[in-house]
């Protein structure tokens, strides 16, 4: 390399990430440079492709092709940076195996499980897809098929992916990858303020002076809001960052307090928060009593595991027992005011989110066990760290949170979301942020991170998940079906009523024979589901077609039926919703390759295949009981009805008249093309019309979006719902920043879910009579809870598993990118050097993972990013030749029915 | 530059298109994705190393686009972590006096001028100080490893 380019490379930085856009002064040659470079791109902005941060991006395109990518200085997330990934949002769609024709199992000229993969033509795709379903549906029913969503689904692809399901076929099966990562978050929501997703927004971050992170490893999970913390930090002495972890990690080089805890024992050490506050009477009663109301709930509810030995392997089968019936440990008994030893049937397994008004007094009566010496005592997590020092961190830390004049912000993401008892975590930490009365104001507040671009934006507010419908709506309620039947122009009852199965529920049906058609679209369930070993076998070994939409091959592609090759991101028009209720969306910026399709193309295509007659008659799903339906039953919804039952599904739920008066080509569009609406060849533009028949359920209802042509204004990066008279909401639920909240009121926790409520005392209800508490927010009490499975003299350590900064989720795109690969080309075992040493284990040998589900190899490490406390050990998940799922424990929060990957035992030996 | 031809190469041979083999008989699952193998297989992994040029006697590595943020040529096990107390990226690399100069081998690449701008807060000044924002630099520059490439990027 000569002289002259490494100074061109030099300037060119300068230019390329400041000067330009911001008036910085460069050398005139190397402006040339770039000027010449950049003959012939066309830039356009779009949003990073990986995590739920949400940065805003600048794509550079020149003939078809992704030529550059930066970050977009006018993006108020991010303000010109990006993450090491974000960088390389150009180069996902380049690897050299991209999926480009559809590719089906044949054996002899016919589909067949066993067969290889031979590419075929989309009819033959179709045609196979089209037969296997119906032949499903017709024997089992709209429960016998099952669809894979996602949290990297775009707005519309989600949207039509629940109508096509949940209004055409009838069928609630219908669940997003977002289920293993924030669902835990969603019912903390619910329950505590009635409504989903965040009070506040980034700019939290430059408002306050404390930021406490429970089980978010910011500096690797969300980089560029890690920077932003980072430079708070740097600037003002008085901030104060805390690091709560199980395992020492990135954020804790920039934290002022680092605190190491046992898993699960978040649980107490945010009772002794709430202890202290009551005890040092710092609760903030003016706040309290006016805003907010205590509340309990049962605590016998299992472990989110299937209740049923008979698909066990044998070593399973103790860990599994535990769901039914489990002896309750010293500290859980002290914890829950019980006796040590009792045998608790687990008897709201199926009620698990029942609830009720308590006193004060009894909260307070709940919290009392959790002194400073209990606690400590249970969450100590370094056996390194003495007794005193842990205990004077957990005092320091209630201190940060109760000094009067301090703002706080918690955050937090799978650590309390992957977690046996994730909602009530994330319920506790609303209880110690309302207790204080540091709640949705600028700089202070409870603040759930997301995982994923559009978990937020799809997989919740449009409603991907097995219960809901759009704008937090749920199947389960009489009301809500019927508005969702009015918006969609549905005959009445067409609808199901009963909850379907949610993701891991939908791997346990295929393995039971329940579930024999699967669709997988934007995501890994095969490698991402905890247990894996399990599902691989049902997929490849069991009658039953499974077909994964995708961009590259991976796990899922390996044990998919057919395969159908999708555009990738900047191949398609979108939108994503990010952690702070930002939508942005984008054009489509390059032609998908080959045969590649759009997502919703897809799903627009297939629903041509079916006429009304073949899914709206009379359809049985098993012990189905609601008012208005026969027992056992759906309706014959057509009968009666306006529409023909020759019609199809494509008319009657996309290309209706009122979506076909949003025309393409649109002007919006500038130069930019729309393969979507081009191969439809219908003139009209389906990712607009969608996004405003879908925008038409929250508008009004404190969801509301602006219109699609507005987020492409040269003004807007994205704006945060609800969007009332063109104008954002920067805080929810203070009077101060949202519209909804009556004037006079100061907040207004106004969400309208669970509101109405028995009251009662720790133990249960003890008056029916509901009372309604509009507009407050409950302030719960959740005991701490053992982890179903513990390390033991056979399973000896703890395994924790999660993502590293270089690589998204599992890979598929990031690994296809050199320099990432690069970077970190394997998981490792991260593991505390003594526990590798008495193990006859050192640093870069091979060893076993092994649990009672499963055993993998992976290279030892023992310094490094993370340094677990001994006894415990940290592999990340990205890498499917360290396939870890197939290690992991399928416990979820019984509530919120997510996986926790964050605990279960395991084995470490040399390989 | 050599490096990552001779890479590419060998990922050439590795790889091949699923396309164009799907044309004449069909692809074996185990054959696709990044472990070439059966999803039911443990593969046994293959330990890699970060480069052990030191800081000083590294070459530039290709920037991947213009403006991408080049990566780190050399050894950096010493230099981690960054914390609060401790940036041992910044001792060397913060050289302002160097903008707009012509370098001499073995010294250390500047950080450039927008790394001294706010771009939150005064998006139009270069300062004398590196933005808090930009203080952890592995958050965009990254080491690399003699890892064998898995699949070809055909980004150009």
């Amino acid at each position: 390399m000569t002289t002259s380019r490494r100074d061109f490379l030099k300037q060119s930085a300068v230019v390329s990430t400041a000067a330009v856009v911001v008036g910085v002064s460069v050398n005139e040659d190397a402006e040339a440079i770039t000027q010449n470079v950049e003959a012939g791109w066309r830039w356009d902005r779009g949003v990073c492709r990986f995590c739920g941060v949400g940065c805003g991006i600048q794509i550079a395109t020149k003939k078809g092709k992704i030529v550059a990518t930066k970050a977009d200085v006018d993006a108020p997330v991010n303000r010109g940076l990006n993450c090491i990934k974000g960088y390389f949002n150009g180069k996902i769609p380049y690897g050299q195996d991209r999926l480009t024709q559809p590719l089906l199992r044949i054996k002899n000229g016919q589909f067949d499980k066993q067969g290889d993969f031979v590419a075929v033509s989309w009819e033959r795709a179709f045609d196979e897809m089209e037969k296997q379903f119906k032949r499903h549906y017709q024997s089992l029913g709209p429960t016998g098929v099952g669809f894979f969503a996602s949290g990297q689904h775009t707005v519309q692809e989600g949207y039509a992916a629940v109508k096509l399901f949940k209004a055409g076929f009838r069928s609630n099966n219908l669940d997003p990858n977002a289920r293993h990562c924030m669902a835990s978050a969603v019912a903390g929501f619910m329950q505590t303020f009635g409504i989903d997703e965040p009070a506040g927004n980034y700019d939290d971050i430059e408002h306050t002076d404390t930021m406490v992170l429970w089980g978010a490893n910011m500096a690797e999970m969300h980089p560029v809001l890690w920077t932003r913390i980072t430079d708070r930090r740097m600037s003002q002495p008085n901030v104060k960052v805390v690091n709560l972890t199980t395992v020492s990690n990135m954020s804790s080089n920039i934290a002022d307090m680092e605190i190491i805890f046992k898993p699960q024992t978040d649980l107490a050490i945010m009772n002794y928060l709430a202890r202290e506050i009551v005890t040092r009477d710092a609760v903030n009663w003016d706040f309290v009593n006016k805003h907010c109301a205590f509340a309990a709930g049962v605590t016998d509810i299992g472990y989110g595991m299937r209740g049923s030995d008979k698909f066990d392997y044998a070593a399973e089968k103790d860990t599994n027992a535990k769901e039914l019936s489990m002896q309750l440990g010293s500290a859980e008994a002290i914890a829950q005011g019980k006796l040590a030893g009792a045998t608790v049937a687990q008897k709201n397994r199926d009620t698990a989110g029942k609830h009720w008004l308590i006193t004060f007094e009894d909260f307070k009566k709940g919290v009392e066990p959790y002194t400073l010496d209990f606690v400590a005592e249970l969450a100590k997590g370094d056996a390194d760290e003495s007794l005193d020092a842990f205990k004077a961190k957990l005092k320091a830390l209630a201190d940060l949170y109760i000094e009067k004049s301090r703002k706080v912000v918690s955050f937090w993401t799978m650590g309390f979301n992957q977690h046996q008892r994730g909602t009530w975590v994330n319920e506790q930490a609303y209880m110690v942020h309302l207790l204080l009365g540091k709640q949705a104001m600028p700089g202070n507040g409870a603040f759930s991170l997301t995982g994923q671009p559009s978990a937020c934006g799809t997989a919740r507010e449009v409603g991907t998940f097995s219960h809901r419908l759009p704008a937090d709506m749920v199947v389960d309620n009489a009301d809500h079906r019927a508005l969702a039947e009015k918006i969609w122009k549905l005959p009445a009852n067409t609808l199901n009523p009963k909850i379907g199965s949610h993701f891991t529920k939908i791997l346990r049906d295929l393995e039971d024979g329940q579930v024999k058609w699967a669709w997988v679209q934007v995501c890994n369930p095969f490698q991402d589901t905890a247990n894996a070993n399990h599902w691989i076998k049902a997929a490849r070994e069991l009658d039953n077609f499974i077909i994964v939409s995708d961009v590259y091959p991976d796990i899922s592609t390996k044990v998919a039926d057919l395969i159908l090759p999708s555009a990738i991101i900047f191949e398609k028009w979108g939108a994503y919703g990010n952690a702070e209720r930002r939508t942005q969306l984008w054009r489509e910026q390059v032609p998908p390759p080959g045969q590649a399709r759009s997502d919703i193309w897809q799903i627009m295509e297939f629903s041509k295949r079916f006429k009304l007659k073949e899914v709206w008659g009379e359809q049985k799903i098993p012990n189905l009981k609601e008012t208005g339906y026969p027992d056992g039953k759906l309706p014959d919804v057509l009968t009666g009805s306006s529409y023909s039952p020759d019609a199809t599904l494509y008319e009657v739920l996309f290309a209706t008249a009122d979506n076909r008066k949003f025309k393409w080509p649109d002007a919006i569009a500038k130069t930019h093309q729309n393969h979507t609406a081009t191969l439809l060849g219908d003139h009209w533009f389906p990712e607009k019309a969608l996004f405003e028949e879908y925008a038409q359920f929250g508008r009004g209802h404190a969801h509301d979006l602006a219109d699609f042509d507005m987020y492409f204004r040269d003004d807007v990066r994205g704006l945060k719902w609800p969007v009332v008279n063109g104008k954002e909401t920067h805080w929810r639920f203070n009077e101060a920043y949202d519209p909804y909240v009556k004037a006079g009121s100061g907040f207004s926790f106004y969400g309208k879910a669970f509101k109405s409520l028995p009251s009662g005392n720790l133990e249960g209800v003890t008056n029916p009579e509901k009372t309604n508490i509009a507009d407050k927010a409950k302030i719960f009490f959740r005991p701490y809870a053992a982890p179903v499975e513990q390390p033991d003299e056979h399973y000896d350590m703890w395994l924790s598993t999660g993502r590293v900064l270089e690589h998204w989720h599992s890979g598929t795109m990031t690994r296809r990118v050199r320099e990432l690969h690069w970077a970190v080309p394997a998981a490792l075992i991260y593991m505390h050097p003594d526990d590798a040493k008495s193990r006859n284990l050192k640093r870069e040998d091979v060893a076993w993972i092994e649990s009672r589900r499963g055993k993998v190899k992976a290279i030892v490490e023992t310094t490094g990013r993370n340094r677990p406390p001994k006894g415990t050990i940290f592999v990340p998940w990205f890498d499917e030749g360290v396939f870890i799922n197939k290690v992991t424990l399928d416990a979820t929060c019984p509530i919120s029915k997510q996986t926790d990957f964050k605990k279960c035992a395991v084995k470490i030996y040399k390989a | 530059m050599r490096n990552h031809t001779v890479i590419a190469l060998i990922g050439m041979g590795l790889m091949l298109g699923l396309t164009g083999i799907a044309a004449a008989a069909g692809i074996k699952a185990n054959d696709t994705g990044l472990s070439k193998t059966s999803v039911f297989d443990v593969p046994t992994p293959i330990v890699y190393h970060y480069k052990a040029d030191q800081a000083g006697s590294s070459k530039l590595l290709p920037r991947a686009y213009l403006g991408a943020p080049p990566q780190i040529p050399h050894d950096i096990t010493d230099f981690l972590p960054i914390t609060r107390d401790s940036n041992m990226c910044v001792s060397c690399h913060d050289q302002k006096e160097q903008w707009g100069q012509k370098r001499a081998t073995g010294t250390p690449t500047p950080i450039p001028a927008s790394h001294y701008t706010d771009l939150r807060n005064a998006p139009s000044k270069v300062t004398d100080q590196l933005i808090g924002a930009r203080y952890n630099c592995n958050q965009c520059h990254v080491p690399q490893t003699d890892a064998p490439a898995l699949v070809i990027n055909m980004f150009k």
